[in-house]
C-alpha cells in the first residue's frame, strides 16, 4: 500500500528540457499522506524509546547506589533560556520521564535483556528508524546544449547524490541487457568518453523495459537536436540493444559489457 | 553553426538586483542563441551602452588589464544583449532579448524574436573576494604532479605482485573502452553550445567581479546633470585629505627606509634556512648505491625531519605564487587549491607545534616517570614475557608433546640471548631518561617528532626479537623445504628446476631408503620448530602493527585536512565539487508573468548550483592508503609466506608514504630557483594618494565606489 512498483514521471516544460523520474512512492492522497505521517511519528517514538532506554542503563550503571529521584520534579518549567536553567529543566525532565510507568517499564525490560542483546536491539531499532527508507526516487534531467543529470534520493530528500555529464562527454546512450540473479535486466547506460566505468542511469531501482526504452527515446530526442528524420531519429531495433552471451553477475555483466555487444553486432 | 531548433540558453544571474526600472542587459554572446548576462545598466541608452562598449568607457578604471578578462571568458568583446522592462512598442535588434523584471518574480521572463524555446538557467554568482568559485570538476587538494614518478617506482621495484595485476587490469579496461568507442553508433560533432560550458564556468567566475565594474562605470555613459559641491561638502572633503597626507607621509617614511631592511633581513634569513635545509635533505636522500635504500627509508624520524624540511623548502615557492595572486583579477580561480594547500600545511605545522609544546612539555616534567614506565614495559613485555613463553613451549605446551631435546636445545638458544639482550637493556636504563628527555625536547618541533622517535625506539629495543624471528624464520623454511623434496623422494619423484615441473625419477633403494627415514624424523620434529617460530612470529606481527598505528598518527598529524573541512563547514562554495542542476516548475512562473496576453515561447527554468566537495573526495587519500596497507598484509600471498616461514616484507614506504608526498612536489625547487623567485616578487604597489582624484566626466563621483548618490547600487 505504501509502494508501487516503480513507475515513471514525466517533467517536459520544454521540448528541450525534460527530467524523467522514475519512483516508488504512488501519488500522494490524502490517506497516504496520514500513513506517512504516522510512520514517522512512529520513528520519532522509536528513537526517543532507544534513547530512554540507553539512558536508563546508563543510570542503573553509574548510579547503582539507586538514587530515587528525591527532588521532586517541578514540572511548572518556568521557561527561562538560560543555559543552566535549561539544563537543570532537562535534568528534572529526565528524571520525571524516568520515574513515570513508561520509564519504570522500560528500566525492567532493558534490564532483563543480557548487555550484548540490548546493544544489538537498540543499533537495530536506531538503524530501522534513522536509516532506511520507504520510498526510492531516482531521476534524470536532460539538457540539451548542457548534459545529463542523473540523481537518486531518498523519500526525505535529504542526501541526494547528483552526477551531471556534459554532452561533449557523452559518448553514447544505450540500453543494455544483464542478467541478475535468475532474471534479465534491461538498464539504461550512459557511457562518457575517458572513464572507465559506464554510468548506469536508475541503478537501484532498474525499472522495467518498458520505463526504460520510453526514457531511451525520450533522451534520444531530447539531448540531440534533429538533423533530419532519417538518422536523428530512434535505430532501437538496429543494433544499438546488445544482447549478452553468458551469465554472471550484475557487477561482472557491466565489465563485460562491450565484449557482448561485440556479439551482439556480429 | 547555425542552429536549427531555435533553442535559446539565457544564463541570468539570480542574485541579480531587481528593479522596474528600464534598462539596458549587457553580457557575452557565446554564439547567436546562446547569451550569458552580466550586468543590467540602468537608465541609459542602448546605442550609448553600445558606443561604450566599444571604446571602453565602461572599463575604465580597471585595477588590472582588462586583455585578461576577454582571454578568461574567451570572448572578444561584451555586447548589448537586449533591453529590460523597456514596453513592447520600441523596436529593436531580433537577436536581442526583451526582459521582464519585477520587483516581486524572482524569475525573469525572457523573450527573444528568434527564439522558439528558451532556457534559462539561474545561478548565484560566486564572491571572488571571498574565494568562492565554480568548477565543473571537483577541486583537487593534492597536488597532481606524481603521477609519472609513482609509476616509475613500481617498475623499479620488481617486488610488486599486486601492482602488476593491478595494472594488467586497467590495461584490459582500457581495450574495452578502446572496444566501446568503435561500437557508437553515431558520432555527433559537438555543437558550439555544447563546447562553450568550460568557458561559461569561466564566464560565471567572472560574473561578479565584471557587473561591478561595468556599475562603477555606468556614471560616464551620456550626459548627466552636474552639480557642484556644497560648502560643507567642501569643508569635509579638504579635511580627510589632509589627514589622507599625513597618513601617506608616514607610511612613506616606513616603506622607504624600513621595510627593505626588514626585507632583506628576512630573505637571507629564509636562504641561509635553505641552504641548510638542502644539505641536510642531501644527507637524508643519500644512497649508498641507487638500490639501496636511504636513511628515510629506514627511520621514521629522518622520514618526519625530511617532510618537514621539504615544506619549508615548498612554502617560500608556494608564497610568491599566492602573492602573485594579488597582481591579477580575483576572478581568477587557478591558484585557489594552491591556496588551500598551502594553509592547510601552515595551519597542520601549526597545530603540530602546539600539540608537541604540550606533550612535550608533559614529557619533561614526567621525564623520570615517563623512563621508568618505559624500562617496566620493556622488560615486562619483550623480556619476561618472552622467557616464559620459551621456558613454556620447553615443556609440554598444552598437551603438545614436542622433541624434549630439540625443544631444550632451541629454547636454551633463544634464552641465552635474551639473557645477553636483558643485560644490555640493564645497561641502557640509566640513560634512558635522558633519552626520553631528548624526546620530549624534541617535541617542540611538532608532535609528529616524539612520535616518529618512539617509533624508531620501538625498532631498536625490539631488535633481537626481529632476529629471533628471522632466525627461526629461516630454520623452519629449511626444515619445510627438505621436507617437500624429501616427500617427492618417497613418491619417486623429484622436482625439476630447469622446467620448474615435478618429474617422476628412479631412485635407488638406499636412497630411498635413507630418505625415508630422513623424511620421518624431520616430520617428527617439524612441530617443535613450528612452535618457536609462531611464537616468534605472532611477536613480530604485534610490533608491526604498533608501528603501523604510530605510522597512522604521523600521516594524520601531518596531512590531515583540516583547512578544506573547516572550509566545508564555514564556507562550502569555496571547495566546488562540481555543478548540478534543478528544474524547476515554471507553473508560478508563467503566472507571475502578469501580463497574459503576451506570447511567451516554451520556457523552462533552471537553476544552476554548486556541489560542495563531499567528505569522502577529501578523505580519498586515506582511503587509498588504508586500501593499499589492506592489500599488502592482508593478502593471501602474505598469509602463504607466514606460512612457509618466508620473510614477510614490510609494506615499501615509498607506498605507504605517497599521501605523505601528495602535497608536495615531486621535485622540489633548487637553491638558486629559490633566490630568483623570491627576488622576483614584484614590489609593493604604491598607493595611489588620495589627492590624484582623476577628474571625471561628470565630476560628481570623486570616488568610484558608492558615496551615495542616486545612480550606485548596493549589493548586499
Amino acid at each position: 500500500m505504501l509502494t508501487t512498483s516503480p513507475h515513471l514521471y514525466i517533467r517536459r516544460p520544454s521540448p528541450t528540457t525534460a527530467e524523467f523520474t522514475v519512483t516508488t512512492c504512488p501519488p500522494l492522497t490524502l490517506p497516504l499522506r496520514l500513513a506517512l505521517f504516522g510512520i514517522l511519528l512512529l520513528r520519532i517514538a522509536t528513537v526517543g524509546l532507544v534513547l530512554l532506554a540507553i539512558y536508563t542503563q546508563y543510570v542503573a550503571a553509574t548510579f547503582t547506589t539507586a538514587t530515587s529521584p528525591t527532588t521532586l520534579p517541578d514540572l511548572s518549567l518556568s521557561l527561562s533560556l538560560s543555559p543552566s536553567d535549561l539544563a537543570s529543566t532537562l535534568q528534572a525532565l529526565l528524571s520525571a520521564l524516568l520515574a513515570s510507568p513508561l520509564g519504570i517499564w522500560i528500566a525492567k525490560a532493558s534490564s532483563h535483556l543480557p548487555p550484548y542483546a540490548f546493544c544489538g536491539l537498540s543499533y537495530l531499532l536506531l538503524y530501522i528508524s534513522l536509516v532506511t527508507r520507504i520510498h526510492t526516487t531516482e531521476s534524470v534531467l536532460v539538457l540539451r546544449g548542457l548534459g545529463i543529470q542523473t540523481s537518486s534520493s531518498s523519500s526525505s530528500g535529504a542526501i541526494q547524490k547528483t552526477r551531471f555529464i556534459p554532452t561533449a562527454q557523452i559518448q553514447d546512450v544505450f540500453i543494455n541487457e544483464a542478467f541478475r540473479g535468475f532474471e534479465v535486466r534491461y538498464y539504461l547506460v550512459v557511457v562518457v568518453e575517458g572513464e572507465e566505468d559506464v554510468v548506469v542511469v536508475f541503478p537501484r531501482l532498474l525499472p522495467k523495459r518498458r520505463i526504460v526504452e520510453a526514457v531511451w527515446r525520450g533522451i534520444r530526442g531530447c539531448l540531440y537536436e534533429q538533423r533530419s528524420e532519417a538518422n536523428g531519429g530512434y535505430h532501437f531495433q538496429g543494433g544499438n540493444v546488445w544482447k549478452d552471451g553468458g551469465g554472471g553477475k550484475w557487477q561482472q555483466q557491466r565489465q563485460r559489457k562491450v565484449d557482448g555487444g561485440e556479439k551482439g553486432l556480429g | 553553426m547555425p542552429e536549427h531548433d531555435g533553442l535559446m540558453r539565457v544564463f541570468w544571474p539570480a542574485d541579480l538586483p531587481r528593479s522596474d526600472l528600464k534598462g539596458v542587459v549587457v553580457g557575452w554572446r557565446n554564439s547567436a542563441l546562446d547569451v550569458f548576462v552580466v550586468a543590467i545598466l540602468e537608465a541609459v541608452e542602448p546605442r550609448n551602452v553600445e558606443n561604450a562598449l566599444k571604446l571602453g568607457t565602461l572599463f575604465r578604471n580597471a585595477p588590472h588589464p582588462v586583455s585578461r578578462i576577454y582571454e578568461l571568458c574567451g570572448q572578444s568583446a561584451i555586447h548589448v544583449l537586449g533591453v529590460s522592462n523597456t514596453p513592447e512598442s520600441v523596436e529593436i535588434d531580433p537577436s536581442w532579448v526583451r526582459v521582464t523584471t519585477g520587483a516581486s518574480g524572482r524569475v525573469p521572463s525572457v523573450t527573444c524574436a528568434r527564439a522558439l524555446s528558451i532556457q534559462i538557467i539561474l545561478f548565484e554568482r560566486p564572491l571572488p573576494g571571498r574565494m568562492q568559485y565554480i568548477s565543473l570538476n571537483p577541486i583537487a587538494l593534492a597536488l597532481g604532479d606524481k603521477q609519472n614518478s609513482s609509476k616509475h617506482y613500481f617498475s623499479e621495484s620488481g617486488e610488486e605482485d599486486e601492482e602488476k595485476a593491478e595494472r594488467v587490469n586497467k590495461e584490459r579496461k582500457r581495450q574495452l573502452v578502446e572496444k566501446l568507442k568503435q561500437h557508437s553508433v553515431i558520432k555527433r560533432p559537438p555543437s558550439s553550445k555544447e563546447k562553450a560550458l568550460a568557458k561559461i564556468v569561466n564566464q560565471m567566475n567572472w560574473a561578479w567581479e565584471l557587473d561591478n565594474l561595468l556599475q562603477k562605470n555606468v556614471s560616464r555613459i551620456g550626459t548627466r546633470p552636474k552639480r557642484s559641491l556644497s560648502v560643507s561638502e567642501r569643508v569635509v572633503e579638504s579635511a580627510t585629505t589632509a589627514r589622507d597626507m599625513v597618513l601617506v607621509w608616514i607610511w612613506d617614511l616606513l616603506t622607504v627606509y624600513v621595510l627593505p631592511v626588514i626585507k632583506k633581513g628576512f630573505v637571507l634569513g629564509l636562504m641561509s634556512h635553505r641552504i641548510a635545509a638542502e644539505m641536510l635533505l642531501l644527507v637524508l636522500e643519500w644512497r649508498a648505491r641507487p638500490r639501496y635504500a636511504a636513511l628515510k627509508d629506514i627511520s621514521a624520524t629522518a622520514q618526519q625531519v625530511e617532510i618537514r624540511l621539504q615544506q619549508f623548502c615548498y612554502w617560500p615557492m608556494q608564497y610568491v605564487t599566492l602573492r602573485l595572486r594579488k597582481n591579477d583579477w580575483e576572478s581568477v580561480t587557478t591558484s585557489h587549491p594552491d591556496y588551500i594547500r598551502f594553509y592547510n600545511s601552515l595551519w597542520l605545522v601549526a597545530n603540530d607545534v602546539i600539540i608537541g609544546i604540550a606533550l612535550g612539555s608533559y614529557i619533561i616534567d614526567n621525564a623520570a616517570w615517563v623512563a621508568e614506565e618505559i624500562s617496566q614495559l620493556l622488560s615486562t613485555y619483550t623480556v619476561d614475557a618472552l622467557q616464559s613463553s620459551i621456558s613454556w613451549l620447553m615443556g609440554w605446551p598444552a598437551g603438545l608433546k614436542l622433541n624434549g631435546e630439540l625443544a631444550a636445545f632451541l629454547g636454551d638458544l633463544f634464552l641465552w640471548v635474551i639473557d645477553y639482550w636483558s643485560s644490555c637493556i640493564e645497561a641502557l636504563r640509566p640513560a634512558l631518561p635522558h633519552i626520553v628527555w631528548f624526546i620530549g625536547f624534541s617535541s617542540f618541533a611538532g608532535a609528529s617528532m616524539p612520535i616518529a622517535l618512539f617509533s624508531d625506539l620501538l625498532s631498536i629495543l625490539t631488535i633481537h626479537i626481529y632476529s629471533f624471528y628471522l632466525a627461526s624464520a629461516r630454520i623452519y623454511h629449511w626444515q619445510l623445504n627438505i621436507l617437500i623434496s624429501l616427500f617427492h623422494l618417497f613418491r619417486g619423484k623429484k622436482h625439476n628446476v630447469l622446467r620448474n615441473r615435478i618429474d617422476s625419477c628412479d631412485y635407488d633403494l638406499d636412497q630411498l631408503l635413507v630418505g625415508t627415514i630422513l623424511f620421518t624424523l624431520l616430520f617428527f620434529l617439524l612441530p617443535t620448530v613450528v612452535v618457536f617460530y609462531l611464537n616468534f612470529a605472532i611477536a613480530r606481527m604485534a610490533i608491526i602493527s604498533l608501528k603501523a598505528i604510530f605510522d597512522t598518527l604521523l600521516s594524520c598529524l601531518n596531512h590531515f585536512p583540516l583547512f578544506a573541512l573547516m572550509l566545508r563547514v564555514k564556507d562550502p562554495r569555496r571547495l566546488p565539487g562540481g555543478i548540478r542542476f534543478e528544474l524547476r516548475d515554471t507553473q508560478d512562473f508563467r503566472l507571475s508573468v502578469n501580463d497574459p496576453s503576451r506570447q511567451i515561447p516554451s520556457t523552462s527554468v533552471i537553476y544552476l548550483k554548486s556541489i560542495p566537495l563531499n567528505f569522502k573526495a577529501m578523505f580519498h587519500q586515506y582511503f587509498q592508503m588504508g586500501h593499499r596497507i589492506r592489500k599488502h598484509y592482508l593478502s593471501p600471498r602474505v598469509v602463504l609466506c607466514l606460512l612457509m616461514g618466508k620473510f614477510v616484507p614490510p609494506l615499501n614506504r615509498k607506498n605507504l608514504y605517497s599521501l605523505q608526498y601528495s602535497m608536495l612536489p615531486a621535485r622540489r625547487a633548487g637553491v638558486m630557483e629559490m633566490w630568483d623567485a623570491v627576488n622576483s616578487l614584484p614590489a609593493r604597489k604604491r598607493r595611489p594618494a588620495p589627492v590624484q582624484v582623476p577628474i571625471l566626466a561628470n565630476g560628481r563621483n570623486r570616488y568610484p565606489n558608492n558615496y551615495g548618490g542616486p545612480r550606485s547600487r548596493s549589493y548586499a
